[in-house]
């Protein structure tokens, strides 16, 4: 059986889903990807970006790390929100219940002030749906032991770990 | 910190590669993407100096593909070597899945293999974590070169608790994913 630190189920992923889907045509950014603190995508919705989307979630997270250092440095306890804003593209990114970041892709089509403001409407309806779901991960295992993965699943990654990795 | 998501069903485990400055960790990371398949490998990242020394980090995702429905990947890390690069590697151990030590065989270089395996285990207790229950690997990198410590003494040193351990020379890529094998299935297991 595969369990996870942290588990996605059917309701909760759509749940999320459905907000980042407001949140881009409220804010008329282009993406919205929400990613774990440590650096794994968890949802990316809105226009496909033409990046990798996992090395861009990894430098995301690493981003939000470095800056939560910094804060520390000067006194904050982190610097909840960050902006970077390029000539064309710029993005907004927000740390919502201390271990997902939401960040926002948009261009010169909307304005920071838009994107600020939408961004902070849905991340208290996805801090909502992310504390129900660390809930369940937390007082529910048997949620996940249910519909968790059997030894064929390891069988098979083993097998295919031994044929991709190799000289 | 693997991430299993039941509706794209997708996994991720995450691998953190630790060892003193210049042992080979980013050598590992970039033999694994030269030599795995195009379609397996994502786009590699170093954060380095102008030096090529690891600054952040390296990062290397692995996908293995679909294993019954589920896509699964692997991302690998490595932390920045050098000693004053300490919050970095840190921050990177968060939510680790597996480690892969990296130690450096050179006779000259053992005490720097001891402080960063001592500076891995205090960065882990600060994360809650204990070594004994994360998949752990240990690499004797460099065994090609002339002055080298002896394997049972590097063993005793570095790996009391017997983990397994593979003798390695990076830069020609021996060793290298015999290691990574070993440390993804590892990672399979606990998760299991």
């Amino acid at each position: 059986m595969v369990k996870g630190n942290w588990a996605l189920f059917e309701e909760d992923f759509w749940a999320i889903n459905t907000i980042l889907q407001n949140l881009i045509q409220t804010s008329s950014s282009k993406s919205v990807m929400l990613i774990d603190k440590t650096g794994q995508l968890i949802s990316s919705i809105g226009e496909p970006p033409g990046f990798d989307v996992t090395s861009f979630s990894s430098l995301a997270a690493a981003d939000f790390a470095a800056n939560q250092q910094l804060a520390e440095m000067v006194g904050e306890l982190d610097f909840a929100t960050l902006v970077h804003q390029g000539a064309n593209e710029s993005m907004y990114l927000s740390l919502i219940a201390n271990r997902v970041i939401l960040v926002v892709l948009f261009d010169r089509k909307t304005s920071l002030g838009l994107v600020r403001l939408k961004a902070r409407r849905g991340g208290e309806e996805l801090l909502s749906v992310l504390n129900k779901l660390f809930d369940k991960l937390q007082y529910k295992n048997e949620d996940i032991s249910s519909t968790a993965l059997g030894a064929e699943f390891t069988a098979e990654a083993e097998s295919e770990i031994d044929s991709l990795f190799k000289e | 910190m693997s991430l299993i998501n039941y509706s794209s069903r997708e996994i991720n485990c995450k691998i953190v590669y630790y060892g003193p400055g210049l042992c080979g960790k980013t050598t590992n990371l970039q033999h694994i993407y030269s030599r795995v398949p195009q379609e397996t490998r994502g786009k590699m990242i170093s954060l380095a100096t102008e030096m090529d020394r690891t600054l952040f980090f390296d990062f290397l995702p692995l996908e293995l593909g679909q294993i019954r429905g589920f896509r699964t990947r692997f991302h690998l890390y490595t932390v920045p070597g050098q000693v004053y690069y300490n919050a970095s590697r840190k921050l990177i151990l968060k939510g680790v899945d597996g480690i892969v030590f990296v130690a450096d065989s050179q006779i000259d270089r053992f005490e720097a293999n001891v402080e960063s395996y001592m500076n891995m285990l205090d960065n882990l207790t600060e994360h809650d974590l204990n070594l004994e229950k994360i998949p752990f690997v240990m690499q004797y990198n460099k065994r090609d070169l002339p002055r080298v410590v002896p394997v049972d003494d590097l063993e005793r040193e570095l790996n009391p608790r017997k983990a397994p351990y593979f003798e390695a020379v990076a830069l020609r890529g021996t060793g290298v994913f015999d290691t990574l094998k070993v440390a993804c299935k590892l990672v399979l297991k606990t998760l299991g």
